[in-house]
């Protein structure tokens, strides 16, 4: 039964109740050796392309709290601004990026940044939604998150996992499917290291397959007469959940299958393993991924501060890119990275850098992004934009032409209001032509 | 048979409790009569009413939002009392269970349309307030009065609770007063005249402009995080945009210029778009508030919107669909019933308990369950199933499997971070994972995957489902010990999940599954796994 198994809501790893990594990959292995499936991995890896060929994906690489513009992709080495960062050259000539980031420098070539992003949000709650959103939080309206919309747009209905994945989503205002429903709300992992909760039979097969047959029998009563209706849908998502954890398909979910020498490429670090787990799972049919990283509300220590989160981020980002591309999935898959804003160009008294909308930046990659360019221009002081500045909104606009999904595509909202993926933005043609 | 009750019923509280409640029966028996004169004829199939167990559990889950132990379902089946229905009613009432259920539900309504995520350090002031006013008896008027002139810090006064969700902003706080309290969803006329209603941009702003001295404020001390909620009385100083005027507050509220938006825009008098009532520009916030909060709660909407909301939650659909969006323009189902529910619920002072009371007193209150109608079948015919909200489901594992809440481990933690009272309780991470607005129309509240999961697999409720060890047996453990006849025992997980006895079918259906597995304690595990992940068990029919 290919019931549409796009149903995932937050049900999250239970902090006390995750039977052993071992437990899960028996089950699944069972699973898996059921069906004959033991080369199954390397059937799913050729067939991913057959699998979502109409459709794009994308990965949102989300670094929660705002990070600094200057220690990434916009350094200031001769402005006072810029503060002690220097920049280094990049794979093309005339591109140079902070010196944080040297293995993301290396692929450059596929990287589109955006110096002259700008918006007036800069409460990280206001400003993380709409740049999850492309709205600012409207009581009302429960709009859409970013994921949920591309999912309910381009998702795959046929594939077994769900099109919505969230690894290690603690941010505000990153949203959920809103008025789409739960169909398109994202299924949360902790981190990457841990199945989705409960998703393990707490008893053998057997006799779990038994307890569904019961549980069948027992709801025949309540279908006979007053829940007809209840007991149908209760059934097709008691199916569905159970097909899902029984399915070979949740191997997607167990990072250990990738090789000793990938998880090195990627990093063994939470990043490193979150942005692997995401590459593993579009190439399995999701169809959007979004990967959270905290900590990049720099008030004081900026400059160490920020060294040690693009520490973290640098190798998987760049292996993530490179990945993609010897796969031949970079053409079809976007890379966003990106936050909630940018922070001050002023240092504060405590070497760090405050809340700063005004001119931040934000990179692509992938998904048919024009690589090896640079978007829009800031003053020297990279207080103001100075050239083709690019609202949220824009962003968005250009995010969903990207996936191949009209901007102006109309969702109805619960209370019977028409409501657009985007509002009046304009995309930013540049990134691919 | 249910109607021979009713008279008797009828007849023993005129007798008993005439003083308590003159007119719950007359005005229940009114309803169903202008109900009956509106929307049924000859030809109408009305639902059976409901046997005693169903009905003992359905007002339980309604009033209480718990579900009765196999003790109080036997002794309220043996109880031969013609009065017992009415009884059990007043009891819950009656009981402090009645007033936090209900602030739990409204805690939802409050919240899940929240624009600020830190706005959930309001919710156990917010529960704990209503649970004392509704407990209290406290008039919805003078509740609503609290909400809308709410001041000071948010971990102190739940009444802030509406501002704080909505992060202080003017448009955002009055569109929710309005839709909340009066059941009108003005603010669809923020940007532009009303698609389907009379209302005019002009009036939303009008509307507005009782608002734009409120502010809700960070409060950062050192010995605490809060939020609350102040008034600004100073002079009409407009800078050229709106930025952070949810932190400051202005003196007075202009409507925006949708040619200019970088304009000033247009000054608006504050004016109470229902009556036209209105105020003089530079009228003091708490002078504006007040003002604002009595006009609201002496329309006929206001009583209205409340009506319609308990209907809906009790009968299984409103009078008007979506609870909270009514109106001069919206046409109900019932229209004299609800005109005449209104106005009693006025007259009674608006009091929360008089009108549920009333409602669960009305025969189509009583009525079996059927699957919702369609769009040509006469409404309220029928009772409707409700989804159980999270903390009914919560309340009802902790019941089943005879769990304590305050020892507990969590059953299903959360997306992190931003579950009710900031602290992740058992009861929060639940209802994260299992709560849900209860203003979206009820039909559009579809169950998840993970919710599933969580119900299936989850390994705390997994571990109250085995027998346990011979050592230290569960509850389940000790009942298959001390219950040696096999139907006994059947009859009573039925009693413990779906609060009624097995049918003789569903007794063979045991017999059979018993003899398949051959093995005593899993059969009754498996059983209670099955009671608990049946449709039934998730809902309220």
């Amino acid at each position: 039964m290919l019931y549409r198994l796009q149903h995932h809501i937050r049900a999250t790893a239970n902090r006390h109740g995750i039977t052993s990594r071992r437990d899960f990959l028996r089950a699944v292995g069972v699973a898996g050796a059921a069906v004959g499936a033991v080369s199954w991995t390397d059937a799913i890896a050729l067939a991913a392309d057959d699998l979502r060929k109409r459709n794009k994906a994308c990965i949102l690489l989300w670094m929660a709290g705002g990070p600094s513009q200057f220690e990434t992709f916009s350094p200031k080495p001769d402005h006072a601004n810029g503060g002690e960062t220097k920049a280094i050259s990049t794979a093309v000539s005339g591109i140079q990026i902070a010196e944080n980031l040297p293995r993301v420098a290396d692929v450059m070539d596929e990287i589109a940044i955006i110096r002259s992003m700008t918006s007036k949000e800069g409460s990280h709650p206001r400003a993380s939604f709409y740049m999850h959103h492309g709205y600012l939080p409207m009581g009302g309206v429960k709009f859409p998150t970013l994921g949920s919309n591309v999912a309910h747009q381009i998702g795959d209905a046929a594939c077994e996992l769900p099109s919505f994945v969230r690894i290690g989503g603690r941010g505000q205002g990153s949203g959920n499917a809103g008025f789409l429903g739960v169909d398109y709300d994202p299924l949360i992992l902790q981190n990457a290291d841990r199945p989705p909760a409960n998703s393990e039979p707490t008893t053998s097969r057997d006799r779990y397959t038994r307890r569904l047959g019961l549980l069948q029998s027992l709801d025949n009563d309540f279908a006979a007469a007053e829940g007809t209706d209840l007991v149908h849908d209760h059934r097709k998502l008691v199916d569905a959940a159970s097909e899902m954890i029984l399915s070979p398909k949740m191997e997607a979910f167990d990072i250990e299958r990738e090789s000793s020498a990938m998880r090195d490429a990627y990093g063994r670090t939470n990043f490193g393993s979150s942005c692997l787990m995401a590459r593993r799972l579009i190439e399995r049919g999701v169809t959007f991924v979004e990967v959270n990283v905290g900590g990049w509300d720099t008030h004081d220590n900026n400059f160490e501060r920020v060294a040690n989160l693009t520490g973290q981020i640098d190798q998987p980002m760049a292996q993530l890119i490179a990945d993609l591309r010897q796969r031949g999935m970079l053409d079809d898959t976007l890379v966003v990275w990106m936050g909630e804003f940018g922070r001050t160009p002023k240092i504060n008294g405590r070497n760090g850098r405050d809340h700063y909308p005004r001119a931040f930046n934000v990179a692509l990659a992938g998904g048919g992004v024009r690589g090896g360019q640079v978007i829009g221009e800031t003053n020297a002081a990279g207080t103001d934009v100075t050239e083709r500045p690019v609202q949220v909104k824009d962003l968005f606009a250009s995010i969903y032409t990207l996936l191949g999904i009209d901007p102006s595509h109309e969702n109805m909202s619960l209370i019977g209001r028409p409501i657009q993926l985007v509002d009046e933005g304009e995309a930013v043609e540049e990134l691919w032509s | 048979m249910f109607r021979d009750f009713v008279a008797l019923a009828c007849a023993a509280l005129v007798g008993s409790f005439a003083d308590a409640a003159p007119n719950v029966q007359r005005v229940a028996r009114q309803v169903d009569q202008l109900l009956a004169e509106e929307l049924f004829d000859d030809s109408t199939d009305l639902a059976p009413p409901v046997d005693d167990a169903t009905f003992l559990r359905r007002v339980w889950l309604d009033v209480v939002g718990d579900i009765p132990s196999p003790e109080h379902t036997t002794a309220f089946l043996l109880e031969p009392s013609p009065d017992k229905r009415n009884r059990v009613i007043r009891d819950l009432l009656a009981s402090e269970q009645y007033g936090q259920n209900w602030a739990r539900y409204w805690r939802d309504v409050i919240l899940s349309r929240r624009i600020e995520d830190r706005a959930v350090i309001v919710s156990n002031p917010l529960v704990t307030m209503l649970t004392e006013e509704l407990n209290r008896g406290t008039g919805w008027d003078e509740v609503a009065q609290k909400f809308i002139t709410a001041t000071g810090d948010v971990r102190e006064d739940g009444a802030t609770a509406i501002l704080m969700a909505q992060d202080g902003v003017t448009e955002d706080s009055t569109a929710e007063f309005s839709r909340i309290f009066l059941g009108i969803q003005i603010q669809c006329a923020q940007c532009h005249d009303h698609p389907y209603d009379r209302w005019k941009r002009e009036q939303f702003h009008e509307l507005a402009a009782f608002f734009p001295r409120t502010a809700v404020r960070p409060v950062n001390s050192a010995t605490k995080r809060s939020f609350q909620v102040i008034a600004n009385n100073g002079r009409d100083v407009r800078r050229g945009n709106n930025n952070n005027l949810n932190r400051r507050g202005a003196a007075e509220h202009y409507m925006p210029d949708l040619d200019d938006p970088s304009a000033i825009g247009e000054r608006m008098q504050p004016k109470f778009f229902l009556t036209g009532a209105q105020l003089p520009i530079g009228t003091r916030d708490a002078q504006r508030r007040e003002a604002v909060a009595e006009w609201m709660t002496e329309s006929p909407w206001f009583a209205t919107a409340y009506v319609n909301r308990m209907w809906a939650e009790l009968v299984g659909e409103g009078f008007y669909e979506p609870v909270d969006d009514m109106g001069p323009d919206r046409t109900p189902n019932g229209a004299k019933a609800v005109e005449y529910l209104s106005q009693e619920f006025a007259a009674s002072g608006y009091d929360p308990k008089w009108l549920m009371r009333v409602i669960l007193s009305t025969e189509a209150y009583g009525r079996e369950c059927r699957p919702r109608r369609l769009p040509d079948e006469p409404a309220f015919t029928a009772n409707v199933a409700q989804p159980l909200r999270g903390d009914q489901l919560f309340n009802s594992l902790l019941t089943t499997l005879e769990l304590d809440e305050a020892t507990i481990r969590s059953m299903v933690t959360g997306g992190g971070g931003r579950v009710y009272g900031g602290q992740t309780s058992p009861r929060d991470g639940f209802n994260v994972a299992f709560g849900f607005d209860p203003s979206a129309p009820r039909e559009t509240i579809t169950s998840s995957i993970p919710q599933s999961l969580a119900m299936m697999n989850q390994p705390q409720i997994n571990r109250s489902l085995s027998a346990g060890s011979w050592r230290r047996p569960t509850s389940l453990g000790k009942l298959i010990a001390s219950v040696e006849d096999d139907d006994m025992l059947t009859s009573e997980l039925f009693l413990r999940t779906l609060c009624r006895e097995p049918t003789d079918e569903e007794l063979e259906q045991v017999h059979t599954y018993a003899k398949s597995v051959d093995n005593r304690t899993e059969t009754y595990e498996d059983l209670l796994w099955s009671l608990i992940n049946s449709t039934e068990y998730a809902y309220r029919k």
